[in-house]
């Protein structure tokens, strides 16, 4: 039995898109209060509402959205919110009765899932089910953004505070809502110039169906040999990648391994497979001083490797 | 579900370092010092990394109570420490716990490595391995250890505890559960954040479970003749039965729900007593008779019956795309079968003859599959071994020991 989700313990707390980071935050007693589940979101939302909010971002850089939970601290917290931002679609399974009962208590709560097209998992365990990770698609984060932006200055207009300035959060909305859109174009030029045969995913990422999907790409799942079998490999081992190398007909494998130098080895040896096995960026974004800080570096980087991967 | 309240060691772990920063930070605003206890996020926390594969290692006991841990990808051994008059090992994937029926203890190791499911993926954990300390009880006990926590059963005063899995992700022992029934041969095994305790009949023999929940109170009671061998599965947790399998999982209200999967009205084979499989998936093996090995669907409900052509010892389920099922043959073989036909597929050759013949040492052999290799100790032959069961039983490594690995298991899956 392998262990999942759902507990109760004490979660770390970090502000403003992980800029400012601390435990009991001392509350600026005269800013609202947005409270954001992922990282992802608390970016996007740090950058629309700017200084007129402060925004408290439940999960730290390199967490991971599906396990998370809070200290009782922190869920009180919850209930002084003027809005609550999350994913939705499953994603904070360990967040979930938190934002029930403080919506329960009258806190409006905004769901990313409620605005997009939600797509299910096209295969593997999970097939079939609702797939949450709708930022690989920037027009859906465009319906998200588009969204919050009608949502946060009514919410905020609301509070006690006077002094939201809510011209100021949708000129912040609109500057952002055109950085999206510049990505957007950047990607669909990028992965429009990679010849659609080539548009192939073979992956161990599970976060990239919904790229896939806006992009044209066919992900074809595989599992990676890993350390115990790499160690003394069969062609069995390697059989199921190779064919979706085949499949796919592409020279790079994007794949989390830890020894990708020795898997590229043996696929050369044991399979005569000439390929490169490329790691992207899934699911929260890198710490500071990283590759993906933000949301668009991190859309940025992995349509690089995307890009350079399957044109070679 | 099952799956959905169990408990993940890694964010207690997580969750408590993040307040030990807090107590530093003092609560200040600006704690900088936050950044870099944050900073990589899982990577930073009381030592554990998260890694980007199972950190696969096997945890042995020699004869002369040294517990070594084999770490699979790199080779290397270490000694975790000395435990003495050890007469079982369990894990659930992480911790071992060390049967000592003189001293009436369990003592607990903390491998360190672990895996940790969401579903959709994995996430894989590599910190610090230690000893965390002895249960204290009396005689020999019974451990039945999955995602939940571990069940620990004492036989002689029928002293029934169970740890938790979020405390022992703390280094702690405290008890969650702790229970009394009439002594017993028998067992209890966590279900969620409840529990199933086995009662004895009228003549001294495992007759009923009865389902404890999480603050020790007794509930329902379930017939269940005979009631012997324990397994979680992706699905539920079974409990043999002399007319079936039980099968408990978590209703929606989260409360225990109990199903009876009887075995085939012609069934033709003794019951199963004693569950073996690779973990998260829905089929589980058991040795049937001399030669037979049931497998239980647990997602299906069904029981299946093959027959290994000759005298076996254990049997496992893989349960991968092609039904691999594996056993260990009395003559020392292990044996791939397709679960789908009970075809023979392939044999190894005679590999642990010696300890397979021997009454005392045949008990703590352990056949260990997981997704890509299974696992054997021979503690006569002092060696440990690494099998390509999807490649013709080919032995893919053998690791020699320093003493009689007695018992082996596997840890960080």
């Amino acid at each position: 039995m392998r262990r999942a989700t759902g507990f109760a313990a004490v979660a770390a707390i970090v502000a403003t898109a992980g800029l400012l980071t601390g435990c009991a935050p001392s509350i600026a007693a005269d800013r609202p209060l947005v409270v954001v589940t992922t990282n992802i979101l608390g970016d996007v939302v740090g950058e629309l509402v700017g200084d007129e909010a402060e925004v408290l971002v439940l999960m730290p850089p390199g967490a991971d959205p599906h396990s998370f939970e809070i200290s009782a601290q922190t869920a009180a917290r919850l209930r002084d919110a003027e809005l609550i931002v999350a994913n939705g679609i499953g994603l904070e399974e360990g967040l979930a009765g938190h934002v029930e009962s403080a919506e329960a208590d009258g806190v409006p709560v905004f769901l990313a899932g409620d605005h997009l097209e939600v797509l299910a998992y096209a295969e593997g365990d999970a097939e079939g089910t609702p797939d949450p990770h709708f930022w690989t698609d920037p027009a859906r984060m465009v319906d998200v953004v588009t969204a919050l932006g009608e949502e946060l200055p009514a919410e905020l207009a609301d509070s006690d505070s006077a002094s939201v300035d809510v011209d100021r959060i949708a000129a912040n909305t609109e500057a952002y809502l055109a950085e999206l859109d510049e990505l957007d174009r950047e990607m669909t030029a990028t992965f429009t110039a990679i010849p659609e045969a080539r548009r192939a995913l073979v992956t161990n990422h599970h976060v990239f169906g919904y790229l896939a999907d806006r992009f044209g790409f066919r992900i074809i799942g595989a599992v990676i040999p890993s350390g115990t079998t790499l160690a003394a490999p069969s062609a069995s081992d390697l059989r199921e990648l190779v064919a979706a190398i085949d499949e796919a007909g592409v020279p790079t494998i994007f794949a989390e391994s830890s020894q990708s130098d020795r898997l590229v080895q043996v696929l050369a040896e044991g399979a005569d497979r000439d390929v490169d096995v490329v790691e992207l960026v899934t699911e929260s974004l890198t710490p500071p001083g990283g590759d993906a800080e933000t949301y668009l570096d991190m859309m940025r980087v992995n349509t690089a490797r995307i890009a350079t991967g399957l044109s070679t | 579900m099952f799956s959905r309240t169990t408990l993940p060691p890694i964010t207690a772990i997580a969750l408590a370092f993040t307040l030990t920063a807090c107590a530093a930070a003092g609560g200040s605003s600006d704690a900088a010092g936050d950044d870099s206890a944050l900073g990589d996020g899982h990577g930073a926390i009381a030592g554990a990394q998260e890694m980007p594969e199972p950190q696969l290692h096997l945890l042995s006991l020699d004869e002369t109570g040294t517990v070594s841990h084999l770490d699979l990808l790199d080779e290397s051994v270490d000694e975790l420490g000395t435990v003495d008059g050890v007469a079982d090992v369990a894990t659930e994937g992480r911790y071992g716990y060390l049967v000592r029926p003189d001293a009436g203890a369990v003592t607990v190791v903390d491998s360190g490595v672990w895996t940790w499911s969401h579903i959709d993926h994995f996430h894989y954990y590599r910190g610090e391995a230690s000893v965390l300390g002895d249960v204290k009880g009396s005689g020999p006990a019974t451990v039945a250890a999955n995602g939940a926590g571990a069940g620990l059963f004492f036989a002689e005063t029928g002293e029934a505890i169970v740890l938790d899995a979020a405390t022992l992700a703390d280094a702690s022992l405290d008890e969650r559960v702790h229970v009394s029934v009439e002594p017993h041969d028998g067992f209890i095994v966590p279900v969620g954040s409840s529990a199933l305790v086995t009662e004895p009949g009228a003549d001294g023999a495992p007759a009923s479970v009865r389902v404890v929940d999480g603050d020790g109170k007794l509930g329902e009671t379930v017939e269940c003749a005979n009631a012997a061998g324990t397994i979680a599965t992706v699905v539920g947790v079974v409990v043999g039965c002399r007319d079936g399998a039980l099968l408990a999982t978590i209703g929606d209200a989260g409360v225990v729900e109990i199903e009876r999967i009887p075995y085939p009205a012609d069934a033709g084979a003794p019951p199963a007593t004693e569950f073996r499989a690779r973990e998260g998936r829905p089929t589980v093996a058991a040795v049937a008779g001399a030669s037979g090995i049931w497998l239980l669907d647990t997602r299906k409900r069904t029981w299946a019956l093959v027959d290994a052509g000759t005298p076996i010892v254990q049997a496992s389920a893989v349960d991968d795309n092609d039904e691999h099922v594996l056993a260990l043959a009395a003559d020392g073989r292990v044996l791939v079968l397709s679960g789908a036909t009970g075809e023979l597929l392939a044999a190894s050759e005679p590999i642990v003859v010696a300890s397979v013949a021997d009454p005392e040492l045949v008990t703590g052999i352990e056949l260990i599959a997981d997704q890509h290799r299974a696992y054997l100790n021979g503690p006569v032959e002092r060696r440990l071994y690494e099998i390509d069961f999807a490649d013709a039983a080919r032995i893919a490594r053998t690791f020699d020991t320093a003493a009689e690995p007695r018992f082996t298991v596997e840890t960080g899956r």
